[in-house]
């Protein structure tokens, strides 16, 4: 029990005196997990939103295939990655794996199928109606868009909160093409995991409080704004 | 067919196999403010969403000023729900809003949302957000935001039912004058036979989806 109180008052300090270490890693987490959570958002909000108030052939199998993707394990795309990068891969040239450029491209990959889904989801069920309102006041295709992304929008922000908070929380796909090298790919996650196994828990612990607090940070800035709306 | 506004022709509907429309021949006329009265499910909702081109599920064709109907058209139409959406926004950038769309000058835009809201007495909720407003206030609103951008037909489906006789005197006051000020067609679904004696020139009986007079 000593063991554990000992690494929580450690992990104290640690975040306290403001270790180098710790917060290389928590801004290395935040950088990867934001930019992809921005780069995916860009592309899947709108196209969520587009292909929920679209009628196609094929569209519930569409809606089936992104809802099973939006539960893909995130080794699975951390390995597709990783082949695809590898120097034998057909993006090998690139010579970007383990690096934070690939952490990115896999988080993004990752949490796509996540916004597309929700969003998708939102504008079938409510953009419609949106939809039908802007039409009868002379809005065009790409008016429509706008007007539910702003119209959905406190509902979209829990979508991208969500999303970022699997980009942030996962560990297999950073970890296999990001390959947890000190100072350079180590994050969060990767980082409890390798503490973890050799038995070193005061930075275990001092990261896990920071994720619980960006986790409770993210949310309690998207429930502040509801109640605001 | 000259001096007419919108000719059905042949219009057929269905939901699931089963007829719900049948229309041969329409024609409602130009500058005029037609009612549409029939008991609940007789097609009058249907063939308001057919006319706004929001249904194009149907058989047949509508044509306006003798031309099948066209986006120009469709951008110089609006329709009035029963229960409103309004955006989740001021009541004054709810009414700005078709005026933004079409990318009018600051200074008009300015001019024409303060007329709309004096003549729809609607000063006290301008800075309100419209999401929050009552049924009769919405409802205001809307026809307000129908108005602003003077469209050339007007659909109304029910405007004035659940609401205050005070706001129904108000929107019917405002939907004659926009008709007698600017020509333009209004058809308006109502269940108030009273309503259409007040203020339509013509009146179109529907009937299990068929125009009975």
């Amino acid at each position: 029990m000593d063991y554990i109180i000992n690494g929580i008052k450690e992990a104290g300090n640690l975040l306290i005196s403001l270790d180098k270490d710790v917060f290389e890693i928590i801004f290395l987490s935040l950088f990867v997990s934001l930019t992809s959570t921005i780069l995916s958002s860009i592309v899947s909000i709108p196209l969520g939103i587009y292909l929920g108030i679209k009628e196609f052939r094929g569209k519930r199998l569409f809606s089936r295939l992104v809802y099973t993707l939006m539960s893909i394990p995130s080794v699975i795309v951390g390995l597709v990655v990783a082949i695809l990068l590898s120097r034998r891969g057909p993006l090998g040239f690139l010579d970007i794996l383990y690096t934070p450029t690939a952490m990115i491209i896999a988080q993004t990959i990752l949490v796509t199928p996540l916004i597309i889904g929700l969003t998708y989801n939102l504008s079938k069920n409510r953009g419609k109606n949106i939809e039908k309102v802007g039409k009868t006041l002379g809005a065009g295709r790409l008016d429509v868009i706008i007007l539910i992304i702003k119209e959905l929008k406190i509902d979209i922000l829990v979508n991208i909160a969500t999303a970022f908070s699997r980009a942030i929380s996962e560990v297999g796909a950073v970890m296999i093409v990001g390959g947890n090298i000190k100072s350079h790919t180590r994050v969060i996650t990767t980082t409890i995991s390798m503490m973890n196994s050799m038995g070193d828990y005061p930075m275990a612990i001092a990261l896990g409080i920071v994720l619980l607090i960006i986790s409770f940070g993210v949310n309690s800035l998207i429930y502040s704004y509801q109640g605001d709306d | 067919m000259i001096n007419l506004k919108i000719y059905l022709n042949n219009i057929k509907k269905y939901y699931d196999d089963k007829l719900v429309l049948d229309i041969e021949n329409l024609e409602i006329e130009k500058g005029k403010i037609t009612g549409l009265i029939g008991p609940n499910g007789s097609g009058k909702s249907t063939l308001l969403h057919i006319i706004a081109g929001l249904d194009e599920q149907y058989l047949g064709s509508v044509l306006y000023d003798s031309q099948v109907m066209k986006q120009e058209h469709y951008d110089r139409m609006t329709l009035v729900s029963q229960k409103p959406y309004l955006f989740r926004r001021k009541v004054y950038d709810n009414i700005e809003y078709p005026l933004k769309i079409r990318k009018v000058s600051k200074i008009d835009m300015i001019k024409r949302v303060n007329k709309v809201i004096d003549r729809l007495e609607l000063e006290d909720l301008r800075e309100k957000m419209a999401h929050l407003l009552s049924g009769g206030e919405s409802q205001k609103v809307s026809l307000a935001r129908a108005l602003v951008f003077e469209p050339e037909l007007i659909l109304l489906d029910e405007p004035t039912s659940n609401i205050d006789p005070d706001s129904t005197k108000i929107l019917e006051r405002e939907i004659v004058r926009f008709n007698t000020e600017t020509g333009a067609t209004i058809i308006i679904v109502t269940h108030n036979r009273e309503q259409t004696d007040r203020i339509c020139d013509n009146i179109i009986y529907l009937e299990k989806g068929r125009v009975i007079s």
